[in-house]
């Protein structure tokens, strides 16, 4: 399949290249670098090229979506698919076919039996059993931090040692001697790196494979071997790697090692990037591909309205820092401040609610004056289930659809979840866990269609057994006439119906969670009359429920007998070790939706809008990197040089390009009109004058300046 | 338009380096350090990536600083908001934290918990330390206790005493930048010299300091320690700070504590920007906090720094100004006490020139009364209510406030002006729009949380109209009176069999009928979506049921509280967030919004009554100022038979255990554990009460514009006697004849 729109000089060079061309493509964001690679994907295969030979490799499965298109097209050839994979995705199917080749050299107590591959979640529990009887030692008293953070940050750690290619036993020392803090954080340095060892023992004693060691035995011991390295060559004799700004340098590595092997490469590379390195992203180190490659480069003519690149070029002189890309033309005479201010405009209110209303009407004005809604999108820092939930609500009263970008969110966000896990307590009432009261009423108005709070409240109060008794819930046949009545009966045989599946389950033997979850969803709750008749929503999450059970179970069953798995489940769940985080599925753009992103996200998906409203431009969560007091994005990559110390001016250095680079991205990104949304005072009641506004205030200024007195042009 | 007295002139002139200011009450500080920051920022010093860092006592400060520089900046062509940075001190510390919290030992996303949070952790932890140490305490109970007084004594006043004696522990733990493992190995050694009460306190500290960092939360104090850290071990991150904030002005100093005092030092450097203003005699807090006047008075003595007095102040009359004068010199000179003769200082307080535009209220409208009968609170309470029943009528268009010291003699006082009808604004609790914005969302959630309740229900129809109870609206009135009935409210709500609605006899009254249908309307949406979690449910509230913005503000805010709320307590369903929106509509500091921001204006209250303690009543002003309960109880001098408040009548030898375990850690810090001796610390501590006590009630009097209305009462046992300030106060305006000789009403 052809791409929709007639393709850019830039993009039909990419086309034509020959087949066993290996090409380094690189250009800003939005440029069509994907679209043409998609498309030479389909030309290849028309071509007569075996599909199967072609690899696509993404730094995140996320992004995907354009291939998958170009495959789903009834024009793509019949007959086998490029696989798409992440490192991750290969790396565990290679681990997979190659198990008995590595396990004996990588340390695993018994190379014979199979690997169990952790997922986050599952990783995070044994990270948990490692960690809590330290913690209760005394462990990290000097750091403030709710034990899950706690463990999710020392397996970050260990990704990071992986995925960058330094020994996992090196991650205190190297964070040591970086810190320049108190020195209270050595010893939690020592106490992480005792954590991370003992962790990485467990592992090894027990064939778990997480994140960290698939990548490392994935570098170390797979991709030297020679058995591996000719399955692949015969495997895969093209590749396309997308995104690699966003991919992290054991990818780079792996594909430098690959490049002289195969028949072809197209390595695209966006050079506006470095937006954020979560889990090792590294836009330096895949800059030493381009010298194995013939380069072309991939740049649109900028369709940004001219006010808003002289806002670009004015911004990043407040800043004091150079634009690192080229921008286009700055017009010269220079452009009167009304013409910036009609590209990109500040609408200040004083409290946060009402810059949420002003930015639906705003949002609704501009779509009432000709802007398709998918060309808008509303960005903000974070998206927090709070704005998402008030800003749809805003947009949907003034009838504008929304969707959602935002990657994942976790299970007990859903009502049918809960109702689940509140059931696999009642069914067990063995297990000593009996919900709260609020939380069975929940659960009968869920899991009985159309009963209302009052009665479901009437009805737990009298069958919900009491805390210390270990019983099934009471019968509703015998409670009082009067009480009956107010439930009504048609209720009460729905409860009864219920209840009676409990009975029957009572009587077998107990069963794992993921079968007692996919039982009772098919053979009760699916049923007229319940909760979850006929809603497809609550089908996709009870499935995603029951994939996390059953990875749980996977993944424990070593330590766990068999019977304790669900009560741990259960536990592990309450804990929030197990937040069950799911990706849903990506929501495809709608043709009437406004999106609604973290400005991050939106900059990672590549898509223009023309209209952008950024929320809330006073907070500074904008440049403000996430800190966190056990692991640090710069100190554990490649780029960091042994002896450096990460002091203050390295971090103010580094959120000021932050702040540029997502201001360049953002206004790249933007075909017609930025609104800047400023409330004075934040959602927590303080002032809100961050470096965003602050130096869009100067920006402002010095275009002033500019046009009031054109021999200062040369100052914007 | 400001025109500045001379002395307020020369502190205009400023341009740089240290200057301390002593600042008399109603000097017009906060107005000349608003016209400095204007100046400063007008004469065109700053770059543009700097600010003027104000620095204030109380969150209302704050925008009412930023209103006032605005007001000055306008018209100068300066953008709005960006060259300047009000801060209270914890405000600030929390902006450095926030810089880098990995220096601290911290994610981004930690959470600050309010003293109604640190106070519900250190109760839990006291209470579980008194269960299983319950010998370590009872060593410490008075032996001569009747089995009444025992019981009463372990089940009420201990547990409250140990968590007062523990909080203020925790306080000073972490004003002296101590680390968990001193604190441990005080502990320790606290166990092997037998101070029980430190044994109990480090134990406490240890378990509220695993709760916090379990929750990823910072306490108040934890703040000023953590910004102070952080600017102790990054040099360039405080280089940074130092260019932004190249000039730095502190409102209120007398308050600061050494730690405070210690961060804006760093950031201002030396040489450095940094002015403080504060008033020494105002310094009322030590007892709270570890804030202490003699910092601000050793920086005013520092070589290099300009030093100047604010001595002049229109606010009172001639007499109420030289009485307030008198009782510092008195006090200087004459009181009996020669250790509390140091907690008064001068300048005394000037009256502005006469042709100044702010001048004092004319001599002839003084009137000081006194109220010197010996009498129980509560006659004291009548006599005061008696006054006002016949003075209010007649100045409906001038202000007066009844301060106290303490909160219950207000409340009793509040109840007793209600069955006159006399209109009363309790300052405490002031019903800002925000809290009443608070108590709207709390019923609603209580509601949802409990829909069978029908007392909720009309409580929740009520918030709904954004009515009170007895609403002048009749037809609300009535559906309220109507669902009051309806007992079995699913029958209303959500009809199947019977309709609860339709059974009514409203066919004449179409109004009604719309009304509750509406509601019902309304309360079966929010019932479908109570399963949201809490956040998002509390501004689905907030936007159907609030049209102001500031109240949408608060709604969100709360939303915000709530949803940290859910992540501290798992278990909290809707009953719980429900009594936790509660206790921001009930007076917990919910700062941000509204009156609360902006503060309290004694002019927006006139014809009605104002209660106050004295410490809330700080910076205020009113026509009429009664002062009641000056007794020797709460206001002692050191005299032989007064009585104090820390010491505990259960305790043997009625020790001041909380003193007593302040002094215990400052030997075990020393090691010099040896030298304690049981009851010292209750002595000295008895010495700082006494001059905080005067400060108090100079404060007190400088409230008062024209009218002053001293009373005292012989306490709850009856014991109290005049306090001894008071009887000399007395003495001097029957020596001026501004008194009869004998006693007055």
């Amino acid at each position: 399949m052809l791409p929709r729109d007639p393709l850019t000089a830039d993009q039909q060079a990419i086309l034509d290249l020959p087949a066993d061309a290996r090409v380094w493509v690189e250009g800003s964001a939005g440029s069509g670098k994907t679209t043409a690679a998609a498309a030479r994907v389909a030309m290849l295969v028309q071509q007569g090229i075996p599909a199967q030979q072609i690899l696509i490799l993404l730094p995140q499965r996320t992004l995907a979506g354009p291939y998958q298109q170009v495959m789903d097209s009834p024009e793509f050839p019949t007959g086998g698919r490029p696989d798409i994979l992440t490192l991750n995705g290969l790396a565990q199917r290679s681990l997979m076919l190659f198990w008995p080749l590595v396990a004996k050299a990588a340390g695993f107590a018994s190379p014979n039996s199979p690997p169990v591959f952790l997922t986050m979640e599952t990783a995070q529990y044994y990270m948990a059993r490692v960690a809590e009887p330290l913690l209760r030692k005394g462990y990290f008293a000097a750091i403030k931090l709710a034990p899950n953070r706690l463990y999710s940050q020392l397996l970050d750690n260990l990704n990071k040692s992986a995925l960058v290619g330094f020994p996992h036993s090196e991650i205190g020392s190297r964070l040591a001697s970086a810190w320049t803090g108190p020195s209270s954080q050595m010893r939690v340095y020592e106490q992480a790196q005792e954590v991370i060892s003992a962790f990485r023992q467990e592992c090894l004693a027990r064939n778990l494979l997480d994140f960290s060691l698939q990548i490392e035995i994935f570098n170390k011991q797979l991709q030297p071997a020679l058995l591996f390295q000719q399955y692949v060559q015969t495997r895969y004799r093209y590749i396309i790697a997308d995104n690699l700004e966003e991919d992290t340098p054991a990818a780079h590595d792996m594909l430098l090692n690959w490049l002289p092997a195969v028949d072809g490469a197209l390595l695209l590379y966006d050079t506006a990037a470095g937006y954020r390195r979560f889990l090792g992203a590294d836009p330096e180190d895949a800059r030493k591909l381009k010298d194995h490659c013939q380069v072309l480069n991939c740049d649109p003519l900028p369709s940004q309205p001219a006010g808003l690149r002289v806002f670009t070029s004015a911004f990043s002189a407040a800043l004091g820092l150079p634009i690192d890309e080229p921008i286009g033309e700055i017009p010269a005479p220079p452009l009167p401040e009304s013409e910036v201010l009609a590209a990109i405009r500040p609408i200040s209110t004083r409290f946060y609610p009402q810059m949420l209303e002003t930015a639906a009407k705003e949002v609704a004005r501009v779509i009432e004056n000709g802007t398709p809604a998918a060309e808008i999108a509303i960005l903000a820092p974070y998206l927090t289930d709070r704005l998402r939930f008030s800003l749809t609500e805003l947009l949907a009263a003034k009838k504008v659809n929304t969707r959602v970008l935002r990657p994942s969110r976790t299970m007990q966000q859903e009502s049918a979840i809960r109702c689940l896990l509140v059931l696999a307590r009642v069914a067990h009432p063995g297990w000593q866990m009996p919900p709260l009261r609020a939380d069975f009423t929940a659960m009968l108005s869920t899991a009985i269609k159309d009963l209302d709070p009052i009665r479901a409240g009437i009805l737990a109060e009298i069958v919900q057994p009491r805390r210390d008794d270990a019983a099934l819930p009471g019968d509703f046949a015998s409670i009082h006439l009067s009480a009956k009545e107010r439930i009504t009966f048609t209720f009460g045989e729905l409860y009864s119906e219920l209840r009676d599946w409990l009975i029957n389950y009572a009587t077998e033997p107990p069963l794992q969670l993921e079968y007692f979850f996919s039982r009772i969803f098919g053979e009760l709750l699916t049923r007229p009359g319940f909760g979850f008749f006929g809603d497809q929503e609550a089908g996709k999450v009870t499935a995603n429920l029951i994939e996390s059970a059953r990875k749980f179970r996977q993944a424990v069953q070593g330590v766990l007998a068999s019977d304790e798995i669900p009560q741990e489940f259960i536990s592990a769940v309450d804990q929030g070790l197990i937040s069950a985080q799911y990706l849903r599925s990506w929501e495809a753009p709608q043709e009437a939706a406004v999106t609604l992103a973290p400005a991050y996200s939106f900059l990672l998906q590549n898509r223009p809008a023309a209209v952008q409203v950024w929320l809330d431009v006073g907070s500074n969560a904008w440049y403000e990197r996430l800190e966190q007091p056990l692991t640090h994005p710069f100190v554990l990559s490649r780029q960091w040089q042994q002896g450096d110390v990460w002091d203050d001016a390295r971090e103010a250095q580094e959120n000021r390009q932050a702040l540029l680079r997502l201001v360049q991205g953002l206004a790249r990104r933007c075909t017609s009109q930025i609104l800047l949304m400023h409330c004075e005072v934040g959602e927590q009641g303080y002032d809100q004058s961050g470096a965003l506004i602050r130096n869009s205030a100067f920006a402002y200024t010095r275009v002033r300046r500019a046009a009031n007195q054109p021999t200062e042009a040369s100052d914007v | 338009m400001f025109e500045p007295r001379p002395s307020q002139k020369e502190i205009l002139a400023y341009t740089g380096g240290y200057m301390g200011i002593s600042a008399v009450p109603g000097s017009g500080k906060t107005h000349t350090l608003s016209a400095l920051t204007a100046g400063i920022i007008g004469s065109g010093v700053l770059l543009e990536d700097q600010e003027v860092l104000v620095v204030t006592l109380v969150n209302s400060a704050v925008t009412n600083f930023s209103r006032r520089v605005e007001l000055f900046l306008k018209d100068t062509g300066t953008l709005p908001g960006f060259q300047y940075r009000v801060r209270t001190l914890h405000g600030l510390a929390n902006d450095i934290v926030r810089e880098r919290p990995a220096l601290c030992g911290l994610s981004s996303e930690f959470t600050i918990l309010d003293e109604q949070e640190t106070g519900r952790v250190i109760r839990q932890s006291a209470a579980a330390w008194l269960q299983t140490h319950a010998t370590e305490m009872e060593k410490y109970l008075s032996p001569t206790l009747s089995a009444g007084s025992l019981s009463k004594a372990r089940q009420q006043d201990l547990p409250k005493l140990v968590q007062e004696m523990a909080t203020a522990f925790i306080r000073t733990v972490k004003d002296r930048r101590l680390t968990d493992e001193q604190v441990a190995e005080i502990g320790q050694q606290a166990r092997l010299v037998g101070m029980d009460a430190l044994v109990v306190c480090t134990g406490i500290y240890a378990d509220y300091e695993r709760a916090l960092n379990y929750r990823n939360a910072l306490d108040f104090d934890d703040l000023i320690r953590n910004a102070l850290a952080a600017l102790h071990s990054d040099q360039s991150l405080l280089e940074r700070l130092r260019h932004r904030w190249p000039y730095i002005l502190e409102d209120e100093a007398q308050d600061s504590s050494l730690l405070q005092q210690e961060i804006l030092r760093l950031l201002a450097g030396e040489p450095g920007n940094w002015v403080r203003v504060g008033d020494p005699n105002q310094a009322i807090y030590a007892t709270f906090t570890t804030a202490n006047p003699a910092y601000l008075r050793g920086f005013m003595q520092m070589e290099g720094v300009i030093a100047r007095d604010l001595p002049e102040s229109g606010r009172s009359t001639a007499s109420i100004i030289e009485l307030a004068n008198h009782l510092v010199t008195w006090t200087r000179e004459m009181h009996p006490n020669l250790e509390a003769r140091e907690a008064l200082e001068i300048p005394l307080i000037h009256p502005v020139p006469a042709e100044d535009a702010s001048s004092n209220p004319d001599d002839s409208r003084t009137i000081i009364r006194l109220l010197d009968k010996k009498l129980s609170p509560d006659e004291e309470l009548e006599r005061i209510v008696d006054s006002l029943t016949t003075w209010l009528p007649q100045n409906q268009q001038r202000t007066v406030a009844v301060l106290s010291s303490l909160n219950e003699h207000l409340e009793n006082l509040a109840e007793k002006l209600r069955a006159r009808k006399i209109p009363v604004v309790e300052l405490l609790r002031s019903t800002s729009s925000s809290r009443l914005a608070a108590r709207r969302i709390s019923a609603w959630l209580s509601f949802l949380a409990d829909p069978r309740n029908s007392q909720k229900m009309v409580a929740a129809f009520l918030a709904w109209r954004n009515v009170e109870e007895d609403s002048s609206q009749a037809v609300v009135r009535a559906c309220a009176t109507l669902l009051r009935k309806c007992l079995k409210t699913e029958e209303y709500l959500f009809p199947q069999i019977v309709n609860w609605l339709e059974q009514q006899p409203l066919a004449s009254q179409p109004e009604m009928e719309l009304l509750l249908l509406d509601f019902r309307t309304y309360a079966v949406k929010m019932l479908k979506v109570s399963d949201l979690p809490v956040d998002e449910l509390t501004i689905s509230l907030a936007s159907t049921l609030f049209t102001e913005p500031a109240d949408l503000a608060v709604g969100f805010k709360l939303a915000g509280i709530l949803r940290t709320s859910a992540q501290l307590y798992p278990a909290w369903r809707l009953p719980d967030m429900s009594l936790e929106a509660a206790s921001f509509a009930e007076g917990r500091k919910f700062s941000g919004f509204s009156e609360d921001d902006t503060g309290f204006d004694p002019g927006q209250h006139r014809g009605k009554v104002v209660l106050a303690t004295i410490h809330k009543a700080k910076g205020l002003e009113w026509d009429r100022v009664y002062l009641s309960s000056l007794n020797n109880y709460d206001y002692p001098s050191g005299a032989e038979g007064d009585m104090y408040k820390g010491e505990k009548y259960f305790l043997r030898n009625q020790l001041n255990l909380q003193a007593e375990v302040l002094h215990q850690l400052q030997l075990a810090l020393d090691g010099r554990e040896d030298e304690y001796f049981e009851g010292l610390a209750g002595m000295e501590d008895r010495k700082q009460y006494i001059r905080e006590r005067l400060r108090v009630l100079y404060v007190g009097i400088t409230r008062a514009r024209e009218e002053l209305l001293l009373s005292w009462n012989s306490g709850k046992r009856g014991t109290s006697n005049e306090a001894v300030a008071l009887t000399e106060l007395k003495d001097h305006l029957v020596q001026r004849d501004m008194i009869p000789g004998g006693s007055t009403r």
